[in-house]
């Protein structure tokens, strides 16, 4: 399994990063929705994106919109992580295409237990 | 009134204690209250985010540059001796202000966008030094400063 | 007592392959503790020993149990997931096909902790039938964990854990840096105090019983001892539903288990001792 977290903070995308490593995820890295954009664009298959909201040059939401507008990559799973934590903002990026959503400040556990709730993720694993 | 004041200083102090306890500390009860008298952060730096409320407001995050960097380490996993480069400092710092500031401005009214971090050892314009609409903190005996309030 | 660092270090790398979860230096005092029920039952002399066990076969029901022990005070909505899918998908359809006229469902939650189990039953069951009245009586030993899930406030980190986002936004509303639940989802909870080695509730006799995570912590006798209070208020027809790596077999051979997706449903085999 590809995860691609994308974050314009470099703390966390590696800790984003290693919390995925540590479930068995191969990562690759995007600073912001753009970087992200091209990496899908150049033929690398993700299972998952991990999303921040907030970035320069292309945000989180522009980023899960463009990604479903393209329908180009039906299997990849697109999850919010991001301290937009009104409900307002979850319902909007629901709406934009989002299939799950990750508050910050996260524990590991939630993270896997999202993953768990999304299919990509056995409830218990040996890797 | 303060921006904390409106906020509650109460809901400041429980974001940030949830902040460090899932992904800082791992653990309850390492950043408090602070106690210890009055605050003096030697070295200090400085991490903040614009909150879009109207008028624009800010959060702050003032600790001392070695605090800072055992911040990283935590937020990083990296044990105590190990070296972290300054740009991961500046990023970790900027990143714990982001952190705090968005789980702060879901506390308010009305939905506000919030700016990209910036971090410095100069105080952002607007602002002096500790001073009225502080929240003071200790984490692990350091002190550690959030500041709310309006531009 | 205390444990070698080759088995905190087992132990600290299964969880984290498992759970994520990460157990660091200094918790060594929490493997042991855990781990004592385990080794109790598997009639072993210490953690260290039990743990060689482990390292000597391939991963198997017996890791999950270390995992489980150690990852159980992470309360957790829609905990392992496939439970409440068995539950929307087989269970509550199978019922009502049964009893096509029924008007509500009784569903019993057994230790239910702050309250994250019975309220995510209320949610699933607002999701595949909206118009059947289920009654949830959610019972726990301590009295702090039932005024938490009474109150039904939950924080940023705990609505993280397993609950999908669709339902958050349907069902919470923000509450200062808390979040709450809706007064429809709460209205189906009855939160009540009770001990498994009790008589059981007077609100049964239920449809459907949730006993996930708790026999873990008796001895075998005892075990059997609560299956048979269970089953004593479970209607003929309905089914028990235990934690992941929890079983019915061995303990008590009045009951028959049907493979549900990842995991397993329980119900009292019609032509057993009762």
């Amino acid at each position: 399994m590809r995860a691609l977290v994308i974050d314009d903070s470099t703390t966390m995308r590696a800790i984003v990063s290693e919390m995925l490593g540590g479930l068995g995820f191969d990562t690759a890295q995007a600073g912001d929705g753009r970087e992200a954009l091209d990496l899908l664009e150049s033929g690398q298959r993700f299972d998952l994106a991990c999303v921040d909201w907030n970035m320069p040059v292309m945000d989180g939401l522009e980023f899960v919109a463009a990604v479903r507008a393209r329908r180009q990559w039906p299997y990849l799973t697109l999850m919010m992580v991001t301290t937009e934590g009104e409900r307002g903002q979850i319902v909007r990026a629901l709406a934009a295409g989002a299939h799950e959503y990750v508050i910050k400040p996260f524990t590991p556990d939630a993270l896997a237990s999202k993953l768990v709730l999304l299919g990509l993720l056995p409830v218990r694993e040996l890797r | 009134m303060s921006l904390l004041g409106a906020v509650g200083a109460q809901q400041v102090a429980q974001i940030a204690q949830e902040f460090f306890a899932a992904m800082i500390d791992r653990e309850p009860g390492l950043l408090t209250s602070w106690s210890h008298g009055p605050v003096t952060v030697t070295d200090p730096m400085h991490a903040w985010v614009g909150l879009g409320t109207v008028p624009a407001s800010r959060l702050q995050l003032t600790t001392s540059a070695d605090t800072a960097g055992a911040l990283t380490r935590a937020l990083l996993s990296k044990g105590e001796a190990e070296p972290v480069a300054d740009d991961d400092v500046v990023d970790a710092l900027g990143e714990i202000a982001n952190v705090l500031g968005g789980n702060v401005k879901a506390l308010l009214a009305e939905h506000a966008g919030i700016t990209l971090p910036e971090v410095s050892r100069q105080l952002p314009p607007g602002r002096g030094g500790v001073g009225a609409g502080e929240a003071l903190f200790a984490w692990r005996g350091r002190p550690l400063v959030i500041s709310l309030y309006t531009l | 007592m205390s444990i070698s660092a080759g088995t905190f270090s087992f132990v600290a790398d299964l969880v984290r392959r498992c759970s994520a979860i990460e157990l660091t230096e200094g918790k060594e005092y929490l493997v042991e503790s855990r781990l004592l029920p385990l080794v109790r039952q598997a009639d072993l002399a210490g953690v260290d020993e039990y743990v060689d066990t482990l390292r000597r076969v391939p991963h198997c029901a017996e890791h999950d149990r270390v995992v489980d022990a150690l990852t159980t005070n992470e309360t957790s909505w829609f905990r392992d997931f496939s439970p409440f899918q068995a539950l929307t998908g087989h269970v509550v359809p199978t019922l009502l096909a049964r009893r096509p006229n029924a008007t509500s469902l009784r569903v019993w939650s057994a230790a239910c902790s702050s309250g994250q189990e019975p309220y995510s039953i209320a949610m699933a069951c607002q999701q595949v039938v909206p118009d059947l009245r289920v009654d949830i009586t959610a019972t726990d030993i301590s009295a702090e964990m039932l005024a938490r899930g009474r109150a039904g406030r939950y924080s940023q980190v705990e609505i993280n854990r397993g609950l999908p986002a669709g339902m958050l936004v349907e069902h919470f509303a923000r509450a200062g840096t808390q979040w709450a639940l809706s007064e429809q989802i709460r209205g189906r909870v009855t939160f009540s105090q009770h001990n498994l080695l009790d008589p059981p509730p007077s609100a049964g006799p239920f449809d459907i019983i949730f006993l996930r995570n708790v026999l873990i912590y008796f001895d075998l006798a005892t075990r059997a001892d609560v299956l048979r209070r269970v089953r004593s208020v479970l209607r003929p027809g309905g089914f028990l539903l235990l934690g992941a790596t929890e079983s019915t077999i061995g303990i008590e051979d009045t009951w028959e288990h049907l493979a549900i997706g990842r995991g397993f449903v329980y119900q009292v085999n019609p032509s057993g001792v009762l």
